[in-house]
């Protein structure tokens, strides 16, 4: 048998839609991270963060590493900002009591992705 | 008291309050939570400059005619996009024309609803994958085995032998094709090689016959199974004399000529699942043996066929004999060879 993903490991999507939201709030209040997304929909960011962190707990989602490139490709993230995700991530996980072992596999495979999505805006 | 209790409720509780004048729309009281909501648009003194969006003459419109309006206002508190549900009713106090207001917050709604978009989407998508998938899987498996013998196999996880009595088989070799591969360049032999089998598979369809392997470049297909078919030498013979009326057609037109032996018997065989990891469906019993050696007897392009089968062939195809033959394995019997009466013209019988 495959091995249980974090996603149903956690319960599933009844349980991880929670730490969906409370990751979003979080963002949107963040002042390092937030403006980002001021000119962004709420239905794209919502639906953005739902798909990030399913396929962050291996999920029934997943960005190919050039969708990834590609929907970031038009902003100025910084290895700065990468890293306050994390620390985001991090405390999202913890507060909803993911052990930290888990936590630490989800922020490698966060971490895996970090060379497509910091990076100088092409355009 | 009981006034500044409820003025207390009022201000404190999580729904939006505020009153209005009917007549310009301007705010007589707002309480904590509306002011909270539009904080920065705190100096805006009517409801036009805080609800952008409101259609106020279809707020007038209504409130004259049914006394009450609702709509959802879109309303952007730092950089998150609120979805507040309004409800204005009407209202007299002390001779004053007033508008009640209650804003409820329903953002949240809005965000679980796109959420669960986003995720039932993703679930589709992935069923969608895994019937493809599926599908797939199920094509590759009825390459391997027959139809009948796959929905055993789904639904026990396992195919149990079966005999089949009587079928008829059809063995088939290529002339000379180790040196074929030898001295062509292979990557073309074999993709000729699985044009030739497709056509085969095509052909024997035609007739019921099903293919039930290839060994490199031998291919066996049988009649009569999975399901029994009282004409299984006729249908064999007929596949076996288009299978080489095929064969000639092709090499008029490509550069690498095909020539086959074929050979045809009749018998019971046991078809099953063979192997656990890597299973596949073959046929046992005599007339699998019988065929192969039969084949050997084969002068390139031609068709030899086992003396049962002969004797229910004649009826309607043209047979010559070709003497009694020692076969190994199996006991002295007379041999046949099948000709394709549209074409080869028999040697004069013998009797």
């Amino acid at each position: 048998m495959s091995k249980q993903s974090l996603f149903d490991k956690y319960g599933g999507f009844s349980q991880v839609s929670r730490v969906v939201l409370s990751f979003y709030d979080t963002l949107l209040d963040s002042d390092e991270i937030g403006p980002f997304f001021d000119n962004v929909d709420m239905t794209k960011m919502v639906d953005h963060q739902t798909k990030f962190i399913a396929s962050l707990l291996g999920g029934p989602a997943s960005y190919t590493p050039r969708q990834l490139e590609q929907l970031h490709s038009h902003l100025a993230i910084t290895d700065a900002h990468f890293d306050e995700l994390k620390v985001v991530l991090r405390d999202t996980l913890g507060e909803f009591g993911f052990e930290p072992g888990d936590i630490d596999a989800v922020l490698q495979e966060f971490e895996n992705r970090r060379n497509l999505i910091v990076g100088a805006p092409n355009d | 008291m009981i006034e500044a209790i409820n003025e207390q409720l009022l201000r404190a509780i999580g729904v939006g309050v505020a009153l209005l004048d009917r007549n310009t729309l301007g705010f007589r009281f707002q309480n904590d939570t509306f002011r909270d909501w539009f904080a920065d648009k705190a100096e805006a003194a009517s409801l036009d400059e805080v609800f952008e969006e409101l259609d106020t003459a279809a707020l007038g419109a209504a409130l004259s005619e049914t006394g009450r309006y609702t709509a959802e206002i879109q309303h952007r508190k730092k950089r998150r996009r609120m979805v507040i549900a309004a409800d204005f009713t009407a209202a007299t106090d002390a001779g004053q024309e007033l508008v009640v207001l209650v804003c409820q917050n329903i953002t949240r709604i809005r965000e679980l609803e796109s959420m669960i978009d986003s995720y039932s989407m993703m679930v589709e998508r992935n069923t969608r994958e895994l019937k493809r998938e599926k599908e797939q899987v199920e094509r590759l498996l009825l390459n391997i085995m027959p139809r009948s013998a796959y929905e055993e196999f789904k639904s026990f996880g396992v195919v149990t032998p079966q005999l089949y009595d009587p079928v008829s088989v059809l063995m088939l070799d290529f002339v000379g094709f180790t040196e074929m591969v030898a001295s062509a360049d292979p990557s073309v032999t074999v993709t000729e090689l699985n044009d030739i089998y497709s056509a085969f598979d095509r052909i024997g369809e035609q007739f019921g016959c099903e293919r039930i392997k290839t060994i490199g470049d031998a291919y066996i297909t049988v009649a009569g199974l999975p399901d029994p078919m009282p004409d299984h030498a006729n249908a064999i013979a007929n596949a076996a004399i288009r299978f080489v009326r095929y064969l000639e057609r092709r090499n008029q037109s490509h550069p690498h000529q095909w020539r086959c032996r074929i050979g045809l018997a009749s018998g019971a065989v046991v078809g099953s699942v063979v192997g656990i990891q890597k299973y596949v469906y073959d046929i046992f019993g005599p007339a699998v043996n019988l065929a192969t050696r039969l084949q050997e007897f084969s002068e390139p392009m031609q068709i030899s066929v086992q003396d049962e089968v002969a004797k229910i062939l004649r009826d309607r195809f043209e047979i010559e004999s070709l003497g009694e033959k020692q076969i190994r394995g199996f006991a002295d019997q007379p041999v046949w060879r099948l000709y394709d009466s549209k074409k080869d013209i028999a040697p004069v019988r013998a009797g």
